[in-house]
């Protein structure tokens, strides 16, 4: 290669000029900053969020990292570099940052819609628990009727049982004492001197078996008592067996035994004295105690 | 040397030093943009939002302005340019913060009526 004598005249100036050159382009092909830069570059790249909601402010991150990268690679000055990597770390931290703002934005947006959605299911339900409790009152009050109907018929019911047996005691003839209500049967209820009940007895003992099963909360105390003519001891056996006869027809009539007491006081606790024939055929008798509802009968005193 | 090359050479020397030399052009401009971008962020709730970033650009601000007195045009250029990105960055933070904030308060609020709702349909049936 021939070297003319310009090129000789030139070679001190480029020597110079290289000088001058190398004095502002001994950079390194990187720095810190660079370095920051690049790796903050790479993060917001694998961001999808940068890539749909920050897209202008990812370009202008984008070109002010290649003027870095650039800067580095032409080996400028490690002011001028830093320079340019600080500036492009800033704009792909503020891509980040807008990219976060603008998807809360729209997380807002969806949150706010799903918001009305529950408020909605909410009022929803609301009005389905009013239905609901609603048509529980209305049901309880249907039922409260109901029971009133019932309670208020079965008081009708009672009021007419007791009517019913009030005239059906009213026809034997009962009375109200201390001890219960009392029924007497006279003699001419049984043949003389036996316990067999005429026919007139036997329809007396029908309305009592009548009644015991319309009241089967009651009880019955048949008791028998004799005039004083003839031995204690027959009068006794006597009032016994009328007694007895009165149970066996209530049995016959379907009342329980066990219903049923039986007692024979012959000749004592006259209603009359013994002297005259009335007074006599008032003392032979059959008293018959209708307890109260529930209750024992007081024993006779 | 011949004075016909001299010059041109003197001239190209000159022009490859300015490249990394202080610049002449007066960087009043930039410095007024990154002064308009550090009041936005201000206003955008900066101060509480990203405190070290909006403190970062002011500063930076009165760098480049007294660089700018000082004559030193690329420093006050490249402090500008600092100050406008560190101010962006500033105002882009506090606006994320006020969305998300906003955003978690409703997604909150979704889920305190979802349980309310969960409670009283279970409570009705």
């Amino acid at each position: 290669m021939s070297t003319s004598p310009m090129t000789r005249k030139l070679t001190p100036l480029l020597v110079s000029l290289a000088i001058a050159l190398s004095a502002c382009s001994s950079t390194p092909l990187t720095t810190s900053t660079l370095d920051q830069a690049r790796s903050d570059y790479v993060a917001a790249q694998s961001n999808s969020a940068v890539s749909q909601y920050a897209v202008r402010e990812f370009n202008e991150a984008t070109a002010a990292l290649n003027a870095a990268n650039n800067a580095a690679s032409e080996r400028e000055s490690i002011e001028k570099v830093d320079q340019l990597a600080y500036v492009a770390k800033q704009k792909i931290a503020t891509a980040q940052e807008v990219a976060r703002a603008r998807k809360a934005e729209v997380d807002l947006k969806q949150s706010a819609q799903e918001r009305e959605q529950v408020r909605l299911q909410a009022r929803t339900a609301e009005a389905e628990a009013a239905r609901r409790s609603a048509e529980q009152a209305q049901a309880e009050a249907e039922a409260a009727r109901a029971r009133a109907e019932q309670a208020n018929a079965a008081t009708q019911s009672a009021q007419a049982q007791t009517q019913a047996l009030a005239a059906q005691l009213a026809e034997l003839q009962a009375k109200q004492t201390e001890r219960g209500t009392i029924i007497t049967l006279g003699d001419v209820l049984f043949n003389v001197d036996q316990a067999v009940l005429t026919s007139g007895g036997q329809a007396t003992v029908q309305k009592l078996a009548t009644v015991l099963r319309e009241n089967t909360d009651r009880t019955v105390l048949i008791e028998g008592f004799t005039d004083s003519t003839g031995s204690t001891a027959h009068n006794l056996e006597l009032s016994q067996r009328r007694a007895e006869a009165v149970r066996s027809a209530l049995s016959q009539a379907g009342i329980d035994r066990s219903r049923v007491e039986v007692r024979g006081y012959g000749e004592a606790y006259p209603v009359a004295g013994n002297e005259t024939a009335g007074d006599r055929q008032l003392n032979r008798r059959v008293e018959i105690v209708l307890s109260e509802p529930g209750k024992p009968i007081q024993a006779r005193r | 040397m011949s004075p016909r090359y001299t010059l041109p050479m003197l001239c190209a020397v000159a022009a490859l030093l300015s490249a990394c030399a202080t610049e002449k052009a007066p960087a009043t401009a930039d410095v007024a943009v990154s002064r308009a971008a550090v009041e936005n962020a201000a206003q955008a709730g900066a101060a509480e939002l990203a405190p070290a970033e909006l403190l970062a650009a002011r500063e930076k601000v009165q760098q480049a302005s007294r660089a700018l007195a000082d004559k030193d045009y690329k420093l006050a250029r490249d402090l500008a340019q600092q100050a406008e990105a560190d101010a962006k960055l500033a105002q882009s933070k506090a606006t994320s913060a006020k969305a998300t904030d906003a955003a978690n308060a409703v997604q909150d609020n979704v889920r305190v009526l979802r349980e309310e709702l969960d409670r009283a349909n279970s409570a009705n049936q």
